[in-house]
């Protein structure tokens, strides 16, 4: 059977993941899909000690967490359509106006 | 159970009912987006009556409690946080107030001071907060509508550009503090701040890493939004390219509102770990001060000068946490600046703002001559940069005094604290290397013309006030510190002690 631990082995590699992508990735949306994938990668973490531990504590932060993470993604988002139609780009490293 | 008649609960009705209010009087409006003075007048009077129950609660003798730490709720009604409360909302007043002139010529008014009122009701909560849910939900209600905000030209690159990168990081960091969090519930299995850190104190040796992981990670999180300097790289392009009304409320708002989680999560739970990672904190203060103070001297825009020096000022504030163990008014003193930095560093923004309105000047050579084309903004200019460069009698002073006086103190524990009171001492030095350069450009340098700008009105009557701040509490120092020192528990060392 599945054992909690698998789960939080699981949290790692996605969490692994999310950081190589902030780290090589220079797409403004691949960016914004890494930090979800940390943040989704925690969320899951924080549901597998709720059920180690046991504590309902920890699922009542994951539902907060998943509004709070929809919340601010779209407002990402909006951003980033902006910046698409100023340079018909998503690319981070073409924005660089902001350099003295 | 939450309280409704407890100070932040009242804050945040009448903040929040007025945010909702705003976008809907607009909506109902048939010429849409011409109301700023109207909009700004209403933020105004909601901020103002906050303001006014904030400190009738704290002298209303009910005997608030200083900073409860075994509060079980998720807000606990306490000084520590009705200090930060009164921080962020002179800040969110001085932001409105001359947000009157700054957006006259712009669009999206309901919108504009709609979004400052719940970022502000986002900073007051986290003052307030004392369990992790809590903290995240306001983190997030301050930081997404300042998101938001940061892009408000719509029609400028530039300011879109500063948005992206600050949405970057800024996500970036509140996934970090979810991590931090998670680790934090995984080993102590609550969610509350007290438990966790009395838990923090009974881990088992094999799981101590995990316990350091989880502050590191709270001191990234948190460090973003202070402006620390692993963590600042976003922080000089977002403050030169938001308008600058915003980057007030960044500078002076969301960077205030990461101490108060820093001291309410990582000063008291490293404590409980091990008193020595302090150390930390300590190294990263003088990086970050002399960081920021190098970073200001090769900048040639002002915005730009006065985020590179907001990042030094963190630096100050940090030598105050990271002492906290050690001398009795180490918090205190920096509590005391964290005040004085939040009016002295909003006008020195805003006081940019009024030029940019006027002669639409960034760079520094564009302040030529300013004390003669615009003498009284140039004059509060002058006077905040000598404050925030800590020269006395103004406000600056004092708390950067006591902050070096309780790095000194701590000489008596620990080898480093003297050492922390000396790069203290260097780097205002070398602060007011570009500070005065700046006031020699606008009162010694002969500009384009002579001829007097007419000043805009709200940004005047903002400074003046800032003005008046600096120079009453410069001289009659007495009352802030009070209220600092009612703030922070005299028994916060005995507690750690004996923990």
């Amino acid at each position: 059977m599945n054992q909690p631990t698998d789960f939080l082995y699981i949290a790692v590699i996605l969490m692994s993941i999310g950081i190589y992508g902030l780290v090589v990735k220079r797409n403004a949306l691949r960016l914004i899909f890494s930090i979800e994938l940390i943040a989704n990668a925690v969320n899951l973490a924080l549901i597998t000690f709720s059920r180690m531990l046991p504590s309902p504590q920890g699922q009542v932060f994951v539902l907060f967490s998943i509004a709070i993470s929809a919340a601010e993604v779209a407002v990402g988002l909006g951003i980033i359509i902006i910046a698409y139609r100023f340079y018909k780009d998503i690319d981070i490293t073409e924005y660089k106006n902001l350099k003295n | 159970m939450i309280d409704i008649f407890s100070t932040p609960a009242l804050v945040t009705i009448i903040l929040g009912s007025v945010a909702l209010l705003i976008p809907i009087i607009d909506a109902l409006n048939k010429e849409r987006g011409t109301k700023n003075k109207v909009y700004s007048a209403i933020a105004f009077g909601a901020l103002a009556l906050a303001l006014v129950v904030v400190i009738y609660r704290i002298f209303s003798g009910e005997n608030l409690p200083a900073l409860s730490l075994t509060n079980t709720g998720v807000i606990a009604d306490d000084i520590f946080g009705a200090f930060f409360s009164i921080a962020f909302l002179i800040v969110s007043i001085m932001v409105t107030v001359s947000s009157w002139s700054y957006m006259k010529k712009k669009s999206n008014h309901a919108a504009y001071y709609s979004l400052i009122l719940l970022s502000s009701i986002g900073m007051i909560l986290i003052g307030y907060s004392t369990d992790f849910v809590m903290l995240l939900v306001a983190w997030e209600l301050m930081s997404i509508p300042t998101y938001a905000l940061a892009a408000f030209n719509k029609k400028d690159p530039i300011s879109n550009e500063a948005s992206i990168k600050y949405f970057l990081f800024g996500a970036l960091s509140s996934a970090i503090i979810i991590l931090a969090m998670g680790i934090v519930y995984g080993l102590t299995g609550t969610t509350n701040i007290y438990d966790s850190i009395v838990g923090m104190s009974q881990l088992n040796a094999d799981l101590i890493p995990f316990g350091l992981l989880a502050v590191g990670l709270f001191i990234a999180g948190f460090g973003f939004k202070m402006g620390l300097v692993p963590f600042h790289m976003w922080l000089p392009d977002t403050y030169s390219g938001a308008p600058t009304t915003i980057a007030t409320l960044l500078a002076a708002g969301t960077k205030k509102a990461g101490f108060a989680a820093a001291i309410r999560v990582i000063v008291i739970g490293l404590i409980a770990l091990n008193v020595h990672w302090t150390f930390t904190l300590a190294i990263i203060a003088i990086f970050t001060m002399t960081l920021g103070n190098l970073g200001a001297l090769t900048q040639k825009s002002i915005p730009r000068i006065l985020a590179y020096s907001s990042i030094a000022q963190a630096g100050y504030i940090l030598i105050g946490l990271a002492v906290a163990p050690y001398s009795n008014y180490g918090l205190d003193a920096s509590l005391l600046q964290i005040m004085n930095h939040a009016v002295m560093k909003s006008a020195a923004f805003i006081a940019a703002a009024g030029v940019i309105i006027t002669l639409a000047a960034y760079t520094l050579e564009k302040y030529k001559g300013l004390g003669f084309r615009m003498p009284i903004t140039a004059f509060v200019f002058a006077i905040s940069l000598l404050a925030l460069a800590g020269v006395p009698p103004l406000s600056g002073f004092w708390g950067k005094y006591l902050i070096f006086g309780a790095a000194i103190d701590s000489g008596q524990m620990i080898w480093w604290g003297p050492y922390l009171a000396i790069a203290g001492v260097l780097n205002s030095a070398l602060s007011l290397g570009y500070y005065a350069w700046i006031i020699r450009k606008m009162y010694m340098e002969e500009g384009e013309n002579r001829v007097r700008q007419k000043e805009p009105k709200s940004i005047v009557a903002v400074l003046l006030f800032a003005l008046g701040f600096m120079i009453i509490f410069g001289i009659w120092y007495g009352p802030l510190l009070d209220l600092a020192s009612m703030a922070v528990p005299n028994d916060l060392i005995h507690l750690i002690s004996t923990k």
